[in-house]
């Protein structure tokens, strides 16, 4: 049923190109950053009480587990970045598209690190295209920006009409479980929503350097930013979700209704009362806008 | 496109810059009926949060939305806005507006961005500023596009018409929360004139922007503005 294409192996970081990792600190200056391009694009279609994964092209360390359905009709996918980190000059490239009537859920084993760059901007885009009456959940877990990282990040999402799209972006600036900050470096983080060619949101986080942390109406010191946007929501849904969500400690959250999207901000001090509180958001929505009870990943548990 | 012809025509004969200054004056004065003073833009509820207390908490929030969003998102916008006014393009003024309410991060922004955007489209149509009938329902959408229209029209250059514009912006917001915090009415003015010398320098930066350079989102706020729909006394509409 399930056409699930033969996992290549992965390969290793060039050895001429590897510009060091953040922790252990960045060489000589003139280290030459080369990067390491991945590109990965999925297509989803329906194939009878399924959705399938039908194509995928894949060009780097970018790729997919097998596909899974632990509840009949819809794919359950798992992205992996191997290499475990990011360093300045990579490009990581997803395109996932949906087929009309496809229904997908993207999640990952954990979050994607960024680390201090000697210079070179990392890179980092996703699109997604949900086909008419396809369903995109979007359910990834933060990326984590080492102090000196230097990140421009686009998320992109297209509808076509009646297609709905549930997601979540987390970013975690520094390493608060640790007491880091991210005293130096850059983040650019764009999220948009699209139908029909028109935008409905379009959202760019800027921070550069230990000043834009504080900014009192930006993110006031607060080390996590997230966003969680639903679409096809109504009044009645917010209502319901700002009723069910609890007040967390160290959590500021804030959920509103621009045309039919409903968008929810987090600043925390840190990821996990982000997670707790989208993942309760996602419970509450999900049932609402697609007759399904939330059927977290396993992978979460772990 | 004959009537956005017009509009070209009249900008091109009022290079009387005295002219030009009366009509900036005009537009951004608080008399203007367009609900200047009924909105505070997430204010209120960062008053009740504790964020705002004092003068310099009013001062650091304005601060860093005058060299964010205002430098970064509206001003590189209404400049485009205001050139494709010029151009007689009614079609790439509603690509910028529609950037513009994407941009616009709460149900209460968009709606005081359109609301305030009706209110001054009617109020052109009533000035007789040729052309406004015909460009209504684009510049109903946005106060920023009407803002544009009127300075295309009366023939401010770009740059004073930023400069009007993010005084205005400021301005408005300072009275707003001179009577929400509340401060005297010297500590508002204090903060008019130290944040209003910033003006010019941040225009410029605006003004230079690549497009790809536009966009400057503030969780902050976006969160302020989102929890005072539900506040449970407001008096302001944002």
């Amino acid at each position: 049923m399930n056409a699930n294409p033969r996992q290549e192996p992965i390969p290793e970081r060039p050895p001429s190109i590897v510009p060091g990792r953040g922790e252990r600190g960045v060489g000589g200056a003139e280290t030459p950053i080369v990067g390491w391009p991945a590109r990965l694009e999925l297509w989803f279609a329906r194939r009878g009480a399924q959705t399938v994964l039908a194509r995928q092209h894949r060009h780097g360390p970018l790729t997919v587990q097998r596909t899974f359905h632990p509840e009949g009709e819809v794919c359950h996918l798992y992205l992996l970045h191997p290499p475990g980190g990011v360093v300045g000059g990579d490009r990581l490239e997803l395109s996932v598209d949906l087929d009309p009537g496809a229904h997908v859920l993207l999640t990952a084993p954990g979050a994607t690190k960024f680390y201090r760059s000697a210079g070179a901007q990392a890179e980092q885009g996703h699109r997604v295209r949900v086909g008419e009456g396809a369903v995109l959940e979007w359910l990834p877990h933060e990326s984590i920006l080492f102090p000196g990282a230097r990140l421009s990040a686009r998320t992109r999402v297209e509808l076509d009409p009646g297609a709905c799209f549930i997601g979540w972006e987390t970013v975690c600036l520094g390493r608060p479980v640790i007491g880091e900050r991210f005293a130096l470096g850059t983040a650019d983080l764009g999220l948009e929503v699209w139908r029909e060619g028109r935008p409905l949101l379009v959202d760019r986080l800027r921070v550069e350097g230990s000043e834009s942390l504080d900014t009192s109406s930006g993110l006031r010191g607060h080390p996590v930013s997230a966003t969680l946007v639903a679409s096809g929501t109504s009044a009645a849904d917010l209502a319901t979700a700002r009723a069910g969500l609890a007040p967390a400690e160290g959590l500021l959250l804030g959920l509103t209704l621009v045309d039919d999207l409903l968008v929810a901000r987090c600043l925390a001090t840190a990821v996990e009362p982000v997670q707790r509180t989208f993942r309760a958001l996602w419970g509450i929505l999900r049932p609402r806008l697609l007759g399904r009870p939330a059927c977290p990943p396993r992978i979460w548990a772990t | 496109m004959a009537v956005s012809a017009r509009v070209v025509d009249m900008a091109i004969t009022t290079t009387d810059a005295p002219a030009a200054l009366v009509r900036l004056l005009h537009l951004v004065s608080p008399s203007l009926p367009i609900g200047g003073f009924t909105y505070s833009q997430g204010i209120e509820w960062a008053v009740e949060a504790g964020w705002i207390g004092s003068a310099r908490d009013l001062e650091a929030w304005l601060g860093g939305q005058l060299r964010g969003a205002v430098a970064r998102l509206d001003l590189p916008l209404l400049t485009r806005m205001q050139d494709a006014v010029a151009a007689g393009d009614p079609a790439v003024l509603g690509r910028w507006t529609d950037w513009l309410i994407a941009a616009r991060e709460t149900a209460e922004l968009r709606a005081e961005e359109t609301n305030r955007g009706r209110a001054l489209a009617d109020l052109l149509i009533a000035l007789d500023l040729p052309g406004a009938p015909a460009w209504r329902a684009e510049l109903a959408r946005s106060q920023a596009a009407g803002f544009a229209f009127a300075a295309a029209a009366w023939g401010i250059p770009r740059r004073e018409a930023a400069i009007g514009y993010a005084w205005a912006w400021l301005e408005g917001l300072v009275l707003a929360a001179v009577k929400i915090v509340p401060l005297g009415q010297t500590q508002g003015q204090q903060i008019l004139a130290r944040l209003g010398a910033e003006i010019p320098a941040e225009v410029d930066r605006a003004l230079a922007l690549d497009e790809s350079e536009i966009g400057a989102a503030s969780p902050a706020l976006a969160i302020a503005s989102s929890a005072h729909e539900s506040q449970y006394t407001r008096l302001f509409r944002s």
